[in-house]
């Protein structure tokens, strides 16, 4: 199941953002203080991240590079009532966010730039899937390797099997 | 204008020069302020629009719902119908939902309408005349005003004591205590107090902002009601806040002393007379 995370110190803020957000699924977890938030990084893999910017205790960008840090997979999203350009450049090179929304914000807009962030998400899990798998192939394939030149060096010739024309194993007689 | 038959002092044009300086300081310090109140502003305008607008947004995909349980009534064969219906619109959820989306709705068309009318309070340019006030609802207009600068740095407490209506120029005073919030709330570091307290002294009221900031080192104290005198980074302070309040409670006939000790915190007080000492009266 995608999880989604949201924070916000508005409660109404997170009420809609809830009632928005429940079409489609996904299961979504409010926090309006950045200390819970930050605790529940520890008990849930996020696939998505959204943080209001201004923030009693910590703001939003500061959450995010915490954010981060613990879930280095998770996209992270701000939605901000405050879009003046200084927290924007802090909230991108700091927090790397991939998108900044600003409030009032259009519901189908951020409906659709979370999907993309799980398509985003996914794709990056994805990848790292099927890197492992690749790493995992080229191990078996370089003990084989090396079990065949062990093989090869006790007994020379012996990994290069010689067939007739059937396909039939010959044995004995090289030459 | 001076005309030539009447011979000016010098000391005279100086004066009136000033006068004019004073007046042009106290319009840009109003402007300085305005300002940097509106991003504020914006922000605490821009959180109950955000739900309210996206609660409408909502609200419209729940009417549709309903609208589809109540048009069936007609076209449905059965009873059952309509409650497979009601089941699929989740009708549980979204009659329980409903009341709780209108009074969130209401309560940030509420908070909007607050932050209005404390910006028209506070501008009040049209009253620029002493006439008796409420000093407590201007100190509370004065908090919604900058509650976005201070929520972020400082639980506020209220001291309020008994205090009778002051003959003064509220607008002004209002701009005063802000200066005086606000510049509690840039002294903290991380998270402190503030504090608001209010009383009457024989015929006098006094109002003092006592914040647990960073306090006024020895070396300051002295030139902080000095124009433009800031300690804050470039493009954060104008230096204008204090001189301007001054000036504004010396035209009042009032006083404003500071109180600080560096690294426990400030208090400053404001004492304003009742009543205005009558000019006329010589
Ligand atoms: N409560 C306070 N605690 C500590 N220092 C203060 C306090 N109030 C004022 N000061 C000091 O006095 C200086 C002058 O204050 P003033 O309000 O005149 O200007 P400012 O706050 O720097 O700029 P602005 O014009 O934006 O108000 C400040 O820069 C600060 O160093
Ligand atoms: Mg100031």
């Amino acid at each position: 199941m995608i999880k989604i995370q949201l924070v916000d110190d508005e409660r109404n803020i997170l009420s809609a953002l809830r009632r928005l957000l429940k079409p489609e699924g996904w299961e979504v977890h409010t926090y309006d203080n950045v200390e819970e938030a930050l605790g529940s990084l520890l008990e849930h893999e996020y696939a998505v991240i959204i943080s209001d910017y201004r923030m009693p205790t910590a703001d939003g960008v500061t959450y995010l590079q915490f954010a981060k840090q613990r879930q280095p997979d998770a996209i992270r999203l701000v939605l901000s009532a405050y879009g003046d350009r200084e927290s924007m450049i802090k909230a991108i090179n700091q927090a790397e966010v991939h998108r900044y929304l600003s409030k009032p914000w259009e519901d189908h807009e951020v409906v659709s730039v979370i999907r993309s962030a799980i398509d985003l998400y996914q794709l990056k899990k994805e990848n790292q899937r099927l890197r492992q798998e690749n790493d995992r192939q080229k191990d078996m394939l370089r003990a084989r390797e090396e079990e065949l030149l062990r093989l090869e060096a006790e007994n020379p010739g012996i990994t290069r099997v010689q067939r007739d024309a059937d396909g039939s194993v010959l044995i004995g007689n090289d030459d | 204008m001076s005309n030539a038959s009447t011979p000016q002092s010098d000391q005279e044009l100086l004066n009136a020069r000033l006068e004019q300086a004073n007046q042009q300081l106290l319009q840009s310090e109003k402007l300085a302020a305005i300002g940097q109140l509106a991003a504020g502003v914006a922000h605490e305008i821009n959180n109950p629009v955000g739900y309210v607008y996206s609660n409408l947004q909502t609200l419209d995909t729940y009417l549709n719902d309903l609208f589809r349980l109540t048009e069936a009534v007609d076209s449905a064969r059965s009873l059952d119908d309509l409650r497979v219906i009601k089941q699929n619109i989740d009708y549980d959820y979204l009659r329980d939902d409903l009341r709780d989306l209108l009074a969130e709705s209401r309560e940030g068309i509420e908070r909007v309408k607050t932050i209005i009318a404390a910006m028209k309070d506070f501008s009040h340019i049209e009253e620029e005349e002493f006439k008796p006030a409420d000093i407590h609802r201007g100190i509370e207009t004065t908090l919604n005003v900058v509650n976005n600068e201070l929520k972020y740095k400082a639980e506020v407490v209220r001291e309020f004591g008994e205090l009778p209506e002051v003959e003064c120029i509220i607008s002004q005073i209002n701009q005063v205590v802000m200066n005086l919030l606000v510049n509690a709330a840039h002294a903290i570091e991380s998270f402190g107090r503030i504090t608001i307290r209010t009383r009457q002294q024989g015929d006098t009221a006094i109002i003092e902002v006592q914040d647990t900031g960073k306090g006024i080192s020895p070396e300051h104290r002295h030139r902080i009601f000095e124009p433009f005198f800031t300690t804050k980074p470039v493009g954060k302070g104008t230096g204008l806040g204090l001189s301007l309040s001054f000036n504004i409670i010396e035209k009042h006939q009032g006083s404003l002393d500071v109180d600080s000790t560096p690294g426990e915190g400030t208090c400053f007080r404001l004492t304003l007379p009742i009543t205005q000492p009558d000019p006329n009266n010589e």
